[in-house]
């Protein structure tokens, strides 16, 4: 353990070689390698986390570098953990680091988390973070989470038991999660690049806190910063009864009326006849998604041609239209657009998918 | 008696900082009900109160000069 690598944090009094030597040994995940991830990731991997997973299935663009520091302009387009992976590998090549380009759902999660000590939740919406949650408490893995909102930022530790052995977890504080819109997103909402930084290098902070076990981490406490005035308030986390969890594997992939764990997507599935009436709407912008070579070729006045190898570059402008439709030959492709495009604009937009495609309503797109 | 109400996030738009003074109401049952009518957008969001930083999870009396957090979930990353 003499690396010199990690002298000054060994020689640090209270910290010494055992404690780095429980850093070697663990094994964090950390799920969503954003603004938060990002920071989290980089202080995790120097400070030689024996083993960093980064769960995400999304890719960079730009306007993510402001904010997400592991990545650089000329990776827009490459997926993220495979970027991180080798930005941290290049920072510390001595600790193992796993990449998983998926995107957690009931199905994958607890067979993703099985693997890991500690998992530290950088999500960006609801729909992931109760999914997280509710999978920490069912494996009894401790949480470390880490959100923020305009200005402010939020932090606490889950699932780890307090002195008197009591555990919380994200609802014993909101039980139910937020409608869809209720509360805004970074992408609506915007965000200061910095205070993700700040969270998620306390969140960073929290997780070495818990494996080493120095010092006070927010065991059953929920921190909040304010950037503006530096301020901050901790409030203490006592269990709530008004909520139940799922106790068991089955239980959880089975909770169909579970309002947390199926993902639910933020754009809408129409059939040709909502196609139609949206069209009339002033607001609406049609794109095809197929490619230049593609049949049958569509009236290119009422839809607008954006082939999928072309679509990034379109992400990249600023879409005035409010409602937006995308098609193309069986409506599988025009998903990717859709979820892309709700990414970036959340629920500033109306997205539509027209399921199963030209082919399923080809008819309807014969011209006379 | 007067009461200390803290906010944050999305809720510090529409309920200040402040104190206030409020009669007829002993406990946060009644308060909830009272700042969900004098701020109706309280009634349309979800939050969480904390009686001198101890989240609410069943009803609680309030006393004089008690502090009362309104905090709002946040997912952004």
């Amino acid at each position: 353990m003499a690396s010199e690598r990690y002298n000054r944090q060994v020689i640090l009094a209270g910290f010494g070689e055992g404690s780095q030597l429980l850093l070697t040994k663990a094994k964090v995940l950390v799920i969503g390698a954003g603004g938060l991830g990002c920071p989290a990731l980089q202080y995790l991997a120097a400070a030689g986390i024996g083993c960093l997973g980064i769960a995400d299935d999304d890719t960079i663009n730009l306007s993510n570098l402001h904010r997400q520091v592991l990545f650089s302009t000329a990776d827009i387009g490459k997926l993220k953990v495979n970027v991180a992976r080798e930005r941290l590998l290049k920072m510390n090549p001595d600790i193992e680091i796993i990449s998983h380009p998926v995107c957690l759902q009931k199905r994958n999660i607890l067979d993703i988390l099985r693997n890991y000590d500690f998992i530290l939740d950088g999500t960006d919406n609801f729909t992931a973070r109760y999914l997280i949650n509710d999978a920490c408490a069912l494996l009894g893995k401790p949480l470390i989470f880490a959100a923020v909102s305009g200005f402010e930022g939020q932090l606490a530790i889950f699932n780890v038991p307090d002195e008197e052995g009591q555990r919380t977890n994200y609802r014993d504080l909101f039980p139910i999660p937020p409608q869809p819109g209720e509360i805004k997103s970074c992408a609506e909402n915007g965000i200061l690049g910095v205070l993700p930084g700040v969270i998620g290098t306390m969140a960073a902070a929290e997780t070495i806190k818990l494996i080493t076990g120095i010092g006070r981490p927010l065991i059953n406490k929920l921190l909040h910063y304010n950037l503006l005035n530096m301020e901050q308030y901790e409030l203490n986390i006592s269990p709530a009864a008004n909520y139940s969890l799922p106790k068991t594997e089955d239980e959880f992939l089975n909770r169909v009326n579970n309002d947390s764990c199926e993902l639910t997507h933020g754009y809408a599935e129409i059939d040709i006849t909502t196609l139609f009436k949206l069209q009339k709407e002033a607001s609406t912008l049609i794109v095809d998604v197929r490619e230049r070579h593609e049949f049958p070729i569509l009236d290119n006045h009422i839809y607008t041609k954006i082939p999928m190898s072309e679509f990034s570059a379109f992400l990249e402008t600023d879409i005035q239209a409010k409602n937006i439709i995308f098609i193309c030959q069986q409506g599988i492709r025009s998903v990717t657009a859709a979820e892309l495009t709700q990414e970036k604009y959340g629920s500033t937009k109306k997205i539509y998918n027209l399921k199963g495609g030209i082919a399923k309503w080809r008819n309807h797109f014969l011209t006379f | 008696m007067k009461i200390e109400l803290i906010s944050f996030g999305k809720i510090s738009d529409f309920i200040k900082n402040q104190d206030i003074e409020i009669t007829d109401i002993s406990n946060t049952d009644e308060l909830k009900t009272y700042l969900e009518r004098s701020f109706p957008e309280l009634a349309n969001t979800k939050y969480k109160l904390a009686l001198n930083k101890d989240v609410v999870q069943e009803n609680r009396n309030i006393s004089n000069h008690d502090t009362v957090a309104i905090m709002p979930p946040f997912s952004g990353g």
